[in-house]
């Protein structure tokens, strides 16, 4: 078990040292060069030359990367170009924004979906699972920009219900009783996004584990059903469904771009879109490193619950035994 | 007469399809007494394991369901209990063991625990104790380092080591029948001799009754006290091993008897085979279900569908040509 955390850690270590490589190659590569997108317009060459050497910009290269890299790792993302506000400031609380969103969205449709996944695995095609499918048919289909604005319609136009966008209501205190009302909507988009594939992955999981040999097996030793299920089979579903969580832990901070925009959340998701049409590279920059990170992240960490999951998974390195 | 441990009488099997229902087990009956090994044999497809599952009755999980016909097991019938009567009796006096070793264990625990959760599934006993159980019967099932072997999952273990395994999963609270279900079907030549010799020791030690299922007739002569001969559902030969193989009468029993490499067959010559395929259950013959097969049929054959015949001391035979003793004659001459 601990060689093969080692072993995935460095492997995750090198993937980051070729991501930081791959953005720093393509901030050098933008349009122009790093110079023209930084200095102003008309200036002349001699005031662009100094400025290029104020920024550092006329080192060697692997210098500017290694400094590149020594900001990063102080938390350094450089500035934007207009108003030269740090990069850093702009993205945190962004992030942290995202983060409840996402964490409340993503918590809430794991535990409705995964359970109610397995019931309909053991119970395949009676109502529950009907409803879950169209559920899911509902939720992979309809654009969430579209359901977000049909849910603000309703419940914040027509009824006054709940509060249009934003995440807290202007000029009062920003504390949790502010922030759930404007939770409840974004939340509900999302969630049904995220249940919509959970659910279906969950299900098929199961379904897939309950037709196994060592089912039957558990079956004939006498066990409950409920027993079977619930520590026979589940714990080998579980490992694909890790892997769907694995790969989705980016979302959570990456946000989604169009639900954040629609309810003006102010997450990561919206800023990437905002920074985008401002051409702010620094930020769209800083936004891709930081979903690069999550993403291996993300990855590691589902590779570290397989092998808890899993028995198979810590031999694969070592090829395996026969015997 | 003493009553039999475990009988099935009239045992029909279906399962639910498009056409309607499939019946996969017509009428089958057996009786079973303890310390005896009972042999249910046949190509795929012919019923064997729906009737052992049945008797689980765990083809209720496989959309099965025993559309007639009773199983007692001392004395009671199985057929009409619950699943959860039926969870008190599996594992602890009726056992099973299944075909394919590797998949029929749970990959994700480790092979200790498997066998002591069965221990704790029906003896009141705490884990250390159950475990120490399960180090106790991987020793009786002949596996070197138990203690070693317990704390290890299925994928560093061989077939034959998982067999084993599972065997000793099936008999750790002792059961009074164990199913086998081609127990020794995945495994190596040399390792299926190892595991038969296995099943006849524990049988005696344990003094259980084995209902065995296989295909290989090989295997049944080896091991076998009674023998049922199935096709396509339906029993067409009973009768002590001696009765079907040194008499064996239905021209299917013949056939499988034949198809065993170096039963009259010679280096070089080509193994025999019983022309055609097990019909499917959709689209069974009329008449006798084996005389599209059979080098034997007759009109009759294709007509109605043969009654049992007894030929003396339990030997039963469902076959036309059984039925007239000039035919069984023109049979033998034929052979």
């Amino acid at each position: 078990m601990r060689e093969y955390f080692l072993r995935r850690l460095l492997q995750s270590l090198l993937v980051l040292f070729l991501v930081s490589l791959v953005t720093f190659a393509l901030i050098h590569s933008a349009p122009g060069g790093p110079v023209r997108i930084y200095l102003t317009p008309g200036l002349s060459q001699e005031a662009a030359k100094v400025q290029a050497h104020n920024l550092g910009l006329d080192q060697p290269i692997p210098i500017q990367y290694v400094r590149w890299l020594g900001d990063l790792l102080q938390g350094n993302f450089g500035y934007t170009f207009k108003n030269h506000i740090p990069v850093a400031k702009i993205l945190w609380p962004t992030v942290g924004n995202t983060l409840i969103l996402m964490g409340v969205a993503w918590f809430l449709s794991l535990i409705i979906a995964i359970p109610w996944g397995i019931y309909n695995s053991t119970r395949e095609y009676c109502l529950s699972d009907q409803t879950a499918a169209v559920i899911s048919y509902l939720g992979f289909a309809m654009p969430t920009f579209w359901f977000g604005i049909l849910l603000q319609e309703l419940f914040s136009l027509k009824l006054n219900w709940l509060p249009l966008s934003d995440m807290y209501t202007m000029g009062q205190a920003r504390n949790i009783l502010n922030l759930l009302p404007h939770l409840v909507l974004p939340v509900t988009v999302l969630t049904l996004g995220f249940l919509a594939a959970y659910v279906k992955y969950s299900r098929s999981s199961m379904l897939e584990v309950l037709f196994q040999d060592y089912i039957r097996t558990a079956r004939a030793k006498g066990m409950p059903e409920r027993r079977v299920v619930f520590r026979h089979a589940l714990r080998n579903a579980l490992i694909p469904i890790i892997t769907v969580l694995g790969l989705d832990l980016p979302i959570l901070v990456g946000g989604a771009a169009l639900t954040e925009s629609v309810f003006n959340w102010p997450g990561m998701g919206r800023l990437f879109v905002e920074m985008a049409m401002a051409r702010e590279y620094s930020v769209l920059m800083a936004i891709t490193l930081l979903t690069a990170v999550i993403v291996i992240l993300g990855n590691f960490l589902a590779d570290i619950l397989y092998a808890i999951v899993d028995p198979r998974v810590q031999l694969a390195g070592r090829g395996g035994r026969s015997v | 007469m003493k009553v039999p441990l475990l009988e099935i009488r009239d045992l029909s099997v279906g399962f639910q399809a498009e056409q309607g229902i499939l019946k996969a087990v017509d009428r089958v009956s057996l009786k079973m007494e303890e310390g005896k090994t009972f042999c249910l044999v046949g190509e795929s497809g012919s019923g064997k394991s729906v009737t052992s599952l049945s008797v689980m009755r765990l083809i209720d999980y496989d959309g099965g369901d025993i559309l007639s016909g009773e199983i007692f097991f001392h004395g009671e019938d199985l057929v009409r209990k619950s699943q959860e009567e039926m969870i008190k009796l599996r594992g602890y006096k009726l056992a099973m063991i299944f075909q394919e070793p590797m998949s029929a264990l749970n990959p994700v625990f480790t092979v200790g625990d498997q066998i002591a959760e069965a221990v704790m599934l029906h003896q009141n006993k705490g884990k250390k104790e159950a475990c120490q159980d399960a180090i106790e019967m991987l020793r009786l099932v002949g596996i070197p380092a138990p203690e070693v072997r317990a704390r290890q999952y299925p994928h560093e273990l061989s077939g034959g080591m998982c067999q084993r395994v599972v065997i000793a999963m099936a008999l750790v609270c002792k059961p009074e029948v164990l199913i086998a279900d081609e127990p020794t079907t995945a495994l190596d030549v040399t390792v299926q001799a190892q595991i038969l010799d296995l099943l006849r020791q524990l049988k005696a030690e344990l003094n259980m009754a084995i209902l065995l299922i296989t295909h290989d007739m090989g295997v049944a002569a080896e091991v076998a006290d009674q023998i049922t001969v199935m096709y396509a559902g339906v029993m067409v030969e009973e009768g002590t091993v001696e009765q079907v193989f040194s008499h064996p009468y239905h021209p299917y029993t013949l056939g499988l008897l034949k198809s065993i490499p170096g039963y009259e067959s010679k280096r070089g010559m080509d193994l025999y085979a019983i022309p055609g395929n097990i019909p499917s259950l959709a689209q069974l013959p009329q008449g006798c279900r084996f005389h599209p097969r059979c080098v034997l049929a007759q009109e009759k054959c294709r007509l109605e569908e043969p009654v049992p015949h007894d030929l003396g001391s339990g030997h039963m035979v469902k076959c036309w040509l059984s039925e007239s003793a000039e035919m069984s004659e023109s049979t033998a001459e034929k052979r």
